[in-house]
């Protein structure tokens, strides 16, 4: 559960669960998705290094990534579609795109769904602090009593919610959300927040950026898939197999370093 | 690219004086522009279906007979009830409005586009129908008596006597539709549309730094076109205002 999926979008996933059930029932065509070889991406960008616009363009690890797995077999990447991160699971299933390539976390909730590939990248919690401020937490625990941000929907923001706010040691007060990490980041550079809670490689970005540093992890294990139809079997395996190739070749570090050059 | 060098010359150039964060904005403006476009033509043409649609609606309401009636009310029931965000998944994932009306093989435009405003002008379409079957309602009735004293068929009375006075006191609640509208076209982000608000997040990802610039200067946007259109609309009232009693 990488990001934004709190309790508003439920309606999102009804709607989905709707279009998907119309798509089943034939009501709608493989309207603008690719032929039988011809694979169509959808990505939400603005989860640097993962996915962003520069200039324009979209550009980041997981573009490439798919691009160079999708090199890999008989299959042929004809286009780039964007859609809103929480958009991208009604847009498979009703076949605008053929893959979601989104730092999508693999978890039970989508795997209802949709299929993912195997696992292509591993991200745990980072907790960002100033890095001229006198704070400098080593836990969780050392967060009570001081004023914690994330993003909405995100896993950051469930681990204070769990294991902070409902125990007590967080008074909620302290805890805010915001639409964007960016703003998170903003409040926190501004002073308004002694902590924000990030994925670890978006951490890293902002670490280079901004003066913010990584006080410490917490370990969460996610893993990020490649989003596929389920009754997309063949391109499932034909992806996964391209994906092992990448990593064999020694492409994916090669792409790894490009993007996390500053982790 | 000579051409596409020289334009970058020019921008940097430009954009020199200014403060890094600034710099960065002024350098992005075309990219800002573009979305700009795409936000007034979205607004544009979806008032324009909510009107061509929302007018004859508001007229059934105050004139119709009880099946058309009610017909239209729950549609506009309907509609209004449903948030932007819903409809827009409705008109672009569940019944894609463009495999029956492929406009965008002829126009130069997406299908999101045409998922997005077909979206956007029905529900427009439903506020503007109770906007104007307001206006109808607030004619007094002794203008359609008098009217249809003086000879004029129903339908007569109401084209030549009670629309042109509805119409001029709608303005008000028009400029109201107008921002809706305007500031709603964000939402198309969910279909994909990359308008003025998708396009600052965009760049505010990519230079965090300059959050606060960008937002200063897309708000600047949406507040000259929303005030500008306004006393536009104003202009408008006041010129064709129904004049007070003598």
């Amino acid at each position: 559960m990488s990001r934004r999926f709190s309790m508003d979008r439920r309606s999102y996933l009804k709607v989905a669960g709707v279009a998907s059930t119309a798509g089943l029932a034939g009501c709608l065509s493989s309207f603008g998705a690719g032929g039988d070889q011809e694979i169509v991406a959808g990505t939400a960008p603005g989860f640097p290094p993962f996915e962003m616009k520069e200039g324009g363009d979209l550009v980041g690890f997981d573009i490439d990534l798919l691009e160079a797995v999708v090199e890999e077999t008989d299959y042929e990447l004809t286009e780039w579609r964007e859609f809103e991160f929480s958009s991208l699971i009604p847009a498979l299933t009703n076949e605008n795109i053929d893959v979601v390539a989104a730092a999508m976390t693999i978890n039970d909730e989508r795997d209802e769904t949709i299929d993912f590939t195997d696992p292509y990248y591993n991200a745990d919690q980072a907790i960002l602090v100033r890095e001229d401020g006198s704070f400098s937490p080593g836990s969780l625990d050392d967060l009570s009593g001081h004023a914690v941000g994330a993003q909405e929907g995100t896993t950051g923001a469930s681990v204070v919610d769990e294991e902070l706010v409902q125990s007590g040691d967080l008074e909620e007060s302290n805890f805010k959300t915001y639409g964007s990490y960016v703003l998170a980041v903003e409040d926190l550079v501004n002073e308004n927040l002694d902590a924000v809670v990030v994925d670890t490689p978006v951490a890293n970005t902002f670490e280079a950026q901004r003066p913010v540093t990584i006080a410490f992890t917490y370990e969460t294990g996610e893993r990020y898939g490649f989003g596929l139809r389920e009754d997309a079997d063949d391109m499932t395996s034909a992806l996964n197999d391209g994906l092992a190739a990448v990593q064999d070749s020694g492409e994916y570090e090669e792409i790894r370093n490009e993007w996390f050059s500053e982790a | 690219m000579v051409v596409g060098v020289g334009a970058l010359l020019e921008v940097v150039a430009v954009c020199a004086g200014l403060p890094a964060d600034w710099q960065f904005v002024c350098q992005n403006a075309d990219y800002l522009a573009g979305g700009l476009l795409l936000t007034v033509a979205l607004t544009i043409a979806s008032i324009l279906l909510g009107f061509a649609a929302g007018f004859p609606a508001g007229a059934i309401e105050v004139y119709g007979s009880t099946y058309a009636k009610l017909a239209v009310e729950i549609v506009g029931v309907v509609l209004r009830g449903t948030p932007i965000v819903v409809i827009f998944i409705f008109t672009f994932f569940v019944f894609p409005v463009t495999e029956w009306f492929p406009i965008h093989r002829v126009l130069p435009v997406s299908d999101a586009f045409v998922a997005a405003v077909v979206g956007l002008g029905l529900r427009s379409a439903a506020y503007q129908a109770q906007l104007f079957r307001g206006s109808l309602q607030s004619v007094d009735a002794g203008q359609m008596e008098a009217a249809r004293a003086v000879g004029l068929s129903k339908v007569d009375a109401i084209r030549h006597v009670v629309v042109p006075q509805a119409l001029r006191r709608s303005v008000p609640g028009f400029q109201n539709e107008f921002t809706i509208v305007l500031k709603d076209t964000s939402v198309a982000i969910a279909i994909g549309l990359a308008e003025l608000l998708t396009r600052s997040q965009e760049l505010f990802v990519q230079e965090t730094t300059a959050v606060t610039e960008v937002i200063l200067a897309i708000s600047a946007v949406y507040f000259v076109l929303t005030f500008g259109t306004n006393r536009a609309l104003d202009q408008l009232n006041e010129r064709y205002a129904i004049p007070e009693d003598s």
